[in-house]
């Protein structure tokens, strides 16, 4: 059964190539279906490949490798195409695969008026099969060509809207900040391979305990590195700042690159080097703290900003922030479950988002929204239940995960009571600007009353509906993702409940954070402006996102255009373009004194020719 | 008739023809120096075959006609075509190849 997983690489990316060459000659909504059909196909080996796990006892079902070919066969060195079937990789395809199909069933009904539809859903595939190359990868190779290519389809599809320069703008910041992650990777392999003589997962994780001392410097190096990639792909401090701008590209993108699964891959790569990065207990510290500083900057960030998809977006860095906390204090498969059912919400408030701008014929400001409820009820209910999961409410998806990630950020390996604290105020933020963009969005009346919104067909409706299910009952799946996962993350996995009054600190987190919204937002304008006076210099900097980009612009891209200028005035113009010039110059005089020689006028040829061959004679005859 | 009368006929028509290759203006004319050239090197060739006894000299100077006749009829098709073109046939004026 496990020699099948290769399907699930090869049917998005034959319906990437089938749309690619005959895109043009598909009728519009085939082309979409089939695109559909291709990842809900991949979807359904994914839930084989379960099946055939289950099918085994916990221990065996590591490290099945599949080797489709082999690549390069050198002394020393090999390389196979292969594939790794894991319960990690598996549980992450079941997010990839599942979570895609649904947005690709939504796209059909967003895209629907867009004249580029199949070159839409062709890259759709592609990621689909680029995130499969990530995931199933078996070795570090492979992984980074999975890495390098989700980068790839996430620039396609961010700048899809190409007449839009803004769109394209950020598709390049997105590929140049992702690249620098990329670069990090590489070298991460290039050490590993240096320290053990092989990429493969199996024989690395394997080496790793017993390779180096802990906290070695070449572990930690390594480590570090890769931690760099995983930071870029997850847009993590301090390399956060292309993911807001990535929300130009379509909604359906945001939601399903942006948000359930392309930017949660660095938290998937810890996870599945847990065997590395548990030798390096500093990084586990570094991953943590990044984590949570991540998660209260963006959220505070969110709690001000008037795009609609920008909010989600700084939600997104926020919760996966919690992530990378969660792994970070050593929590492995906690942070893989806050993984899924922040896919299951997150892809639901961004479709439902996307819902909205669709029906008020793309406006992004919330500020002109208002009042959505009565002439959008289904999209209503389901950002209702997105945004409870997404603040904790209790008993939605959310709920589960982030407690389970609070909890640990005291009780676990590497947590203590500053991460704790951190992630309090984390999940008040979250509760907060969930809220408030929620009011904004729905409550009220409406601010532009010229607006006339409606609701969305059932091909964007039904998704929204699957996937708001998901997010109320995806939380208790958590024993199950915990029960499955342990063998991967060795051994059996430890509940951390155990402080009850800690608990309930964290989800009077979450409510004084929507109760602070409700208090704000519904009940009149006055508080807020007071509130806006009061800390408008905090306000300001939130607003512009703690000038972060103007940072960047003044340390690093000032500087390079400065040295890049100087160097086309200086020395370019006087150094080599002189030199260049100089010596043509100097070719050509002297070819002008060559060139007297060839006057056309056969007389002086014959001329010449005589004295030489009088020379020649006289030369022959005297010497 | 010894060898060194060969030698000074033939060095002398050598030397007319080039002395007329190079002073002469009409193309023409320097391809008959060119001609005279060549006959004084075969006449050169079959005398020293003669007193040799050698049918060397003979051989390489019926080659050397035979290329000088093939010279010959490329040469006169490009005078004639030269002339055709400019109606003028003044060696000095003809240098539009000059570099």
């Amino acid at each position: 059964m496990y020699s099948l997983s290769w399907l699930i690489l090869l049917l998005p990316l034959a319906g990437f190539l089938g749309l690619s060459w005959f895109g043009k000659r598909f009728p519009k909504l085939l082309g979409g279906w089939f695109a559909c059909a291709m990842v809900g196909g991949a979807f359904l080996v994914t839930l084989l490949m379960l099946a055939q796990l289950y099918s085994e006892s916990p221990a065996d079902r590591l490290n099945h490798v599949q080797t489709l070919y082999p690549w390069i066969v050198s002394e020393g060195f090999s390389l196979n195409l292969s594939i790794l079937i894991d319960p990690l990789s598996v549980f992450m395809l079941l997010i990839v695969t599942g979570v895609g199909a649904l947005i690709h069933v939504y796209s059909i009904g967003y895209m629907h008026h867009d004249k580029e539809f199949t070159r839409f859903f062709a890259y759709l595939n592609l990621f689909i099969f680029a995130m499969s190359v990530l995931v199933l990868a078996a070795d570090f190779f492979f992984l980074i060509v999975g890495w390098a290519l989700v980068g790839l389809a996430s620039y396609l599809l961010i700048g899809f809207w190409t007449e839009k320069k803004s769109a394209v703008l950020a598709a390049r910041k997105a590929f140049v900040m992702n690249v620098i992650g990329d670069v990090g990777m590489v070298i991460a392999a290039f050490m590993i391979f240096e320290h053990f003589g092989s990429l493969n997962y199996v024989d690395v994780f394997k080496a790793a305990p017993t390779a180096f001392f802990p906290n070695d410097d070449s572990i930690l190096l390594i480590t570090f590195l890769l931690l760099v990639g995983a930071f870029a792909k997850s847009a993590q401090i301090p390399l956060h700042t292309w993911l807001p701008d990535a929300m130009e590209g379509p909604t359906p993108v945001s939601a399903l690159i942006h948000a359930a699964t392309m930017v949660t891959a660095g938290v998937y790569l810890v996870a599945r080097c847990n065997a590395l990065f548990t030798m390096a207990p500093f990084t586990m510290y570094l991953i943590a703290a990044v984590g949570v500083m991540t998660a209260i900057f963006a959220g505070s960030v969110g709690m001000v900003q008037y795009d609609i998809k920008r909010v989600i977006a700084y939600s997104t860095m926020s919760q996966i922030g919690f992530m990378f906390l969660a792994v970070g204090v050593g929590v492995f498969s906690i942070g893989m479950f806050h993984l899924m059912t922040h896919a299951f919400f997150k892809a639901l408030l961004f479709l439902a988002a996307g819902s909205v701008i669709h029906g008020m014929a793309d406006e992004q400001d919330i500020r002109k929204m208002g009042g959505l409820r009565y002439a959008m009820p289904i999209t209503f209910i389901t950002f209702l239940i997105g945004s409870l999961a997404l603040a904790g409410f209790p008993m939605t998806a959310g709920f589960f995960s982030k407690e389970e990630i609070v909890m640990s950020a005291y009780n676990a390996q590497y947590g203590n009571i500053v991460f704790w604290g951190m992630a309090i105020i984390a999940v008040a933020m979250t509760g907060f600007y969930t809220f408030r963009l929620f009011f904004y969005t729905f409550m009220g009346k409406s601010r532009t009353p010229e607006a006339k919104p409606h609701e969305s067909p059932l091909v964007m409706t039904a998704p929204l509906m699957v996937l708001a299910g998901l997010s109320l009952v995806g939380g208790f799946l958590g024993p199950w993702v915990h029960e499955f996962l342990s063998p991967v993350f060795g051994g059996t996995f430890v509940d951390h409940h155990d402080d009850a009054m800690m608990e309930i600190i964290a989800v009077a987190a979450a409510f004084s954070g929507i109760l602070a919204a409700v208090a704000i937002y519904m009940t009149g304008k006055d508080q807020l402006a007071f509130a806006k006076q009061m800390l408008a210099p905090i306000y300001e900097a939130l607003f512009n996102k703690y000038y972060i980009d103007e940072i960047y612009d003044f340390l690093i891209v000032k500087p390079v255009k400065g040295i890049g200028k100087f160097m086309e005035e200086r020395a370019e113009k006087l150094g080599i373009d002189f030199s260049i010039d100089e010596i043509g110059r100097q070719v050509r005089e002297v070819s002008r004194g060559i060139s007297i020689w060839q006057s056309g006028k056969v007389r002086i040829y014959a001329l010449n020719m005589v004295a030489g061959m009088v020379t020649i004679l006289l030369f022959v005859i005297f010497m | 008739m010894g060898s060194e009368f060969v030698l000074f006929v033939s060095a002398a028509i050598f030397s007319i023809g080039a002395l007329g290759f190079v002073i002469r203006k009409n193309p023409l004319v320097m391809f008959m120096s060119v001609e005279l050239m060549l006959n004084a090197v075969n006449f050169l060739l079959i005398g020293y075959s003669s007193f040799l006894n050698s049918l060397d000299g003979q051989i390489f100077a019926l080659i050397i006609m035979t290329v000088a006749a093939a010279e010959v009829v490329v040469g006169l098709a490009i005078i004639l075509t030269i002339f055709r073109t400019r109606h003028e046939l003044d060696v000095d004026r003809i240098n539009t190849l000059k570099g």
